[in-house]
């Protein structure tokens, strides 16, 4: 089974039904799966500040969701992180493709890709990186359980070594 | 019109229905007009409030559901807009207070002060529901409408500058949030 449908799978098993996201060539691996499955509801997001403000709503009105990324976009929605959703204590798993580590091309990609970790650890999230697919399960469904028994976002990193990343 | 009469019209010709209220005075005008268990008072995200609304407008398709808007703030986040018609929630209502100042920093004239026409963008967006009103009589019928009609609705409401500042008792965040979220029990 691939790394994708494994997070698919352990969303599903989490009742997560509600995906809000602005796309990359990595996580929409994962997006195209859910796609085709009805159980899913997408929704497309042209800003991820935008993305995380209709995950935030879904959740005030009692319905779990999921935010996909890419660590680019990551940058674009901090404010909404540090005055909405810590502040309102709003759970949701944030899927963030990471660029800017091994095979990156784009030199453009590398110093907000760095810098995810720091940032994350700056606001006080907790994030977990799967390297490997075994260590997705553990990774992917301690994040959800962890991120709504905290009432705070938690990041799940997804990293080359285990998506392998975009070559160009 | 006065934006603080102009809030209270509105919350008068609501029941239970959830509504979402922009940092700044929407946020406060709402809590002055009627502090109800259904708001969502927002205190920062400035931008976000009708991306909060379209979350709770898909995640109860059955319930009508106000955002309660300002100019500066849709500025921020016109893509917003665009998401909103490409989702078409029948069941949302966003109405944009449109003074022509960030009212909550000096009161310096925002993008519709020289030309921006945020009924021509919503349009533009993709938004077929788009009305104006410069009147509460307008806006009492507009929302007569929007309230009863599939949406998803724009109402550009022209207000004047900000004048009064009503002084409420603020909510923690947690504590608004656990309240609004109780409603949809």
């Amino acid at each position: 089974m691939s790394w994708a449908q494994r997070i698919v799978d352990l969303l599903k098993a989490q009742d997560i039904r509600f995906i809000v996201y602005v796309p990359d060539m990595v996580v929409w691996q994962v997006l195209q799966l859910m796609e085709e499955d009805p159980f899913f509801h997408l929704v497309a997001a042209t800003r991820e500040e935008e993305a995380l403000g209709i995950a935030s709503g879904a959740y005030a009105a009692r319905k779990r969701s999921a935010v996909f990324m890419q660590s680019s976009g990551f940058g674009n929605c901090l404010n909404a992180l540090g005055s909405l959703c810590i502040p309102y204590r709003i759970p949701f798993p944030m899927f963030i493709s990471l660029r800017g580590e091994l095979g990156e091309f784009n030199i453009a990609q590398v110093a907000l890709g760095r810098a995810v970790v720091p940032i994350l650890d700056s606001l006080a999230l907790q994030h977990f990186a799967p390297r490997t697919e075994a260590e997705l399960e553990p990774m992917v469904d301690g994040a959800i359980r962890l991120c709504y028994s905290s009432r705070t976002p938690v990041a799940v990193l997804l990293a080359p070594m285990l998506t392998g990343g975009k070559r160009g | 019109m006065d934006r603080l009469e102009a809030t209270r019209l509105l919350v008068g010709k609501l029941s239970n229905e959830p509504v979402v209220a922009n940092l700044g005075m929407a946020t406060r005008d709402l809590c002055a007009a009627q502090d109800r268990d259904a708001n969502f008072y927002m205190w920062g995200a400035m931008g976000l409030a009708s991306s909060v609304g379209l979350g709770v407008a898909l995640a109860t398709p059955d319930r009508k559901v106000v955002v309660l808007d300002g100019d500066g703030s849709i500025l921020m986040n016109l893509g917003s807009l665009a998401t909103i018609a490409r989702e078409r929630p029948r069941n949302l209502v966003h109405v944009v207070c449109d003074n022509q100042q960030w009212g909550e920093t000096g009161g310096q004239p925002t993008h519709t002060a020289t030309g921006t026409d945020l009924a021509s963008v919503a349009r533009g967006a993709g938004i077929s529901k788009v009305a104006s009103a410069s009147t509460l009589e307008e806006l009492g019928k507009v929302m007569d409408r929007a309230l009863k009609e599939d949406g998803p609705w724009c109402v550009v409401a022209r207000i004047e500058p900000d004048t009064e500042r009503p002084t409420i008792n603020r909510i923690e965040p947690e504590v608004n949030l656990w309240r609004f979220r109780r409603t949809f029990e």
